[in-house]
């Protein structure tokens, strides 16, 4: 119960902390987290 | 017993880099062209008397390519005629100011205290982090191959002084490039060079921010046209016997057993080798030109994965006088963030408006043996293209799209243009992929993220097939004329290694 509370502060944390970014910086990362699924994929190629 | 020591599909720079280092070591090598002309995207064609560049129009980082030159007995600067650029270039903001950044760092900064005092002294930090970069990028990050996390530890392990610079890599480049500058119309100046890798300031990973610092180190066009860089490779190669066959479409890259053994060309002639080094877009190679059984499923979702990188509209014009402008680029640009909202609100959406922004590259500035006495050329880069227009084909829009352009051209930036266009030609992303065969006329091969980059892009050694290396926009470390050439260098050195 106590791991699950930390998870959830943090992800609020860096749900703020996201919120508060300017729109170019999230696009950035948004452009990365969409093809993280891929990295496990490329690194074989 | 294989026809030769090694196979070289495609002659862009990074294949004949490649294929004349590996004549060097001694080996028999052919390298075989589908165009009918050498060198790619750094290449020219002649039109009546003008010589006209397919894309590249000037290079940096010429070291880089000497390090290849170098290794063959010889110079660089003795193969190719290489004119100095200087200034980098003028940009033309969108509210008609103009800046020019001359390669003397001194005379720049007095050019943006003109237009931005505020941002000197942050020119001069960013000066100062960005010549630190680069000498530690120089000395590990080009030449040296990034095939998995071993090599990438390797290379920061060899260049540490990298690791200092390593929150470069985690930003943007129009986060690297706030951090010291404020002044808007400064960013805007500088913006553009981020489709020099092919992706907006906001999405363009950081450590490409070096890119307007790196052109004051030098930039260069080769006299009689682009091509003369290839050529000067070509030369270094022959001479060591190295063969280039033109108008020779490679099909297929034969495998058995997991081992490259010859390529099948479009008239059914079959040509084996040792070794098979690929200039074309690995994506294309492996998803078209491998029998699929080859590839494990992981590395086939891999190659799935990648998404080619923009392309870039092109319009060639040969001129009747000379055009009102100063120098050999002219940047037309618009602020920083419209650069950004274009690739997400108009290109991802297959729109191409008329209204503009790229680079003005006036060639018979530097050489004016390019045309005809007193006549100009103008290579007019556009903002990246969508391969799919929206609604409608580049075959049915191209000669409006171009009308369009050329008249947007004219009121803002040429006046008069009209009425001195000798030829005009355009070439969209449609027509770079006929003429290149490359995939969605994708010229930098696919994109350059930084899931795409080092030991995520495909690898120089294949980690599928034996016997088969990768050159080019599609390798580590990535596009640009340096940058291939690199690609051909380590393509070359890991042969040395593995293939004795």
């Amino acid at each position: 119960m106590k791991a699950v509370m930390i998870i959830a502060v943090i992800l609020c944390c860096l749900f703020v902390l996201y919120a508060t970014f300017p729109k170019s910086r999230k696009q950035f990362l948004k452009n990365l987290l969409s093809q993280a699924k891929d990295l496990i994929p490329r690194y074989f190629t | 017993m294989s026809d030769y020591d090694v196979i070289v599909i495609g002659a862009g720079i990074g294949g004949l880099c490649a294929g004349a280092l590996l004549a060097h070591q001694g080996r028999k090598v052919l390298v075989l062209e589908q165009a009918p002309r050498v060198g790619g995207c750094c290449s020219t064609y002649e039109w009546n008397g003008y010589k006209i560049d397919i894309g590249a129009s000037i290079i940096e980082f010429p070291q880089v390519i000497n390090w290849a030159f170098e290794r063959m007995g010889t110079t660089f600067q003795k193969e190719v005629d290489l004119i100095a650029v200087d200034p980098t270039f003028t940009a033309r903001l969108h509210d008609g100011t103009e800046i020019t950044f001359p390669i003397d760092l001194d005379k720049t900064k007095e050019e943006i205290r003109k237009l931005a005092p505020e941002d000197v002294r942050g020119w001069e930090k960013y000066s100062q982090e960005m010549d630190g970069f680069l000498k530690a990028a120089l000395d590990g990050f080009f030449v040296t191959p990034a095939r998995s996390l071993w090599d990438v530890c390797k290379l920061f392990a060899k260049t540490p002084t990298l690791l200092k610079y390593g929150s470069l890599f985690f930003g943007s480049y129009e986060g690297v490039l706030r951090k010291y500058l404020k002044n808007e119309k400064l960013l805007e100046a500088l913006s553009f060079h981020s489709f020099y890798c092919g992706l907006p300031p906001a999405l363009l990973p950081g450590h490409f921010s070096m890119i307007p610092y790196a052109e004051h180190g030098g930039i260069y066009y080769a006299r009689g046209g682009m091509i003369g860089i290839p050529l000067g490779l070509q030369k270094c190669g022959e001479r060591k016997g190295m063969e280039v066959r033109l108008n020779a479409t490679v099909e297929k890259v034969i495998v058995e057993n997991r081992t490259a053994r010859a390529v099948k060309l479009s008239d059914g002639t079959v040509i084996s080798a040792k070794i098979i080094v690929s200039n074309i877009n690995s994506k294309k190679l492996y998803t078209e030109m491998i029998d699929q059984s080859n590839i494990s499923r992981l590395a086939r979702a891999g190659y799935k994965s990648y998404r080619y990188s923009m392309a870039t509209p092109m319009i060639y014009l040969c001129l009747d006088y000379a055009p009102p402008l100063k120098d050999h680029h002219t940047l037309m640009t618009v602020p920083m963030q419209k650069m950004n909202d274009y690739w997400f609100d108009h290109y991802e959406k297959g729109e191409f408006p008329a209204e503009q922004f790229g680079i003005l590259s006036w060639t018979t500035r530097s050489d004016p043996s390019l045309a005809p006495p007193g006549h100009h050329i103008i290579a007019v880069t556009l903002a990246p293209g969508p391969y799919r227009l929206k609604g409608t084909t580049w075959d049915n829009e191209k000669e409006t799209i171009m009308q369009n352009v050329i008249r947007f051209l004219e009121s803002r930036y040429l006046p008069g243009l009209r009425d001195h266009i000798v030829h005009a030609d355009f070439s969209t992303p449609v027509d770079f992929e006929k003429r290149l065969l490359s995939p969605e006329g994708a010229i930098y091969a696919l994109r350059q993220d930084l899931t795409n980059a080092m030991m995520f892009r495909p690898s120089a050694k294949s980690k599928q097939i034996r016997g088969l290396y990768l050159v080019g926009a599609s390798t580590h470390p990535g596009g640009g004329v340096p940058t291939v050439t690199a690609s051909g260098m380590i393509a070359a050195d890991l042969i040395g290694k593995y293939e004795s």
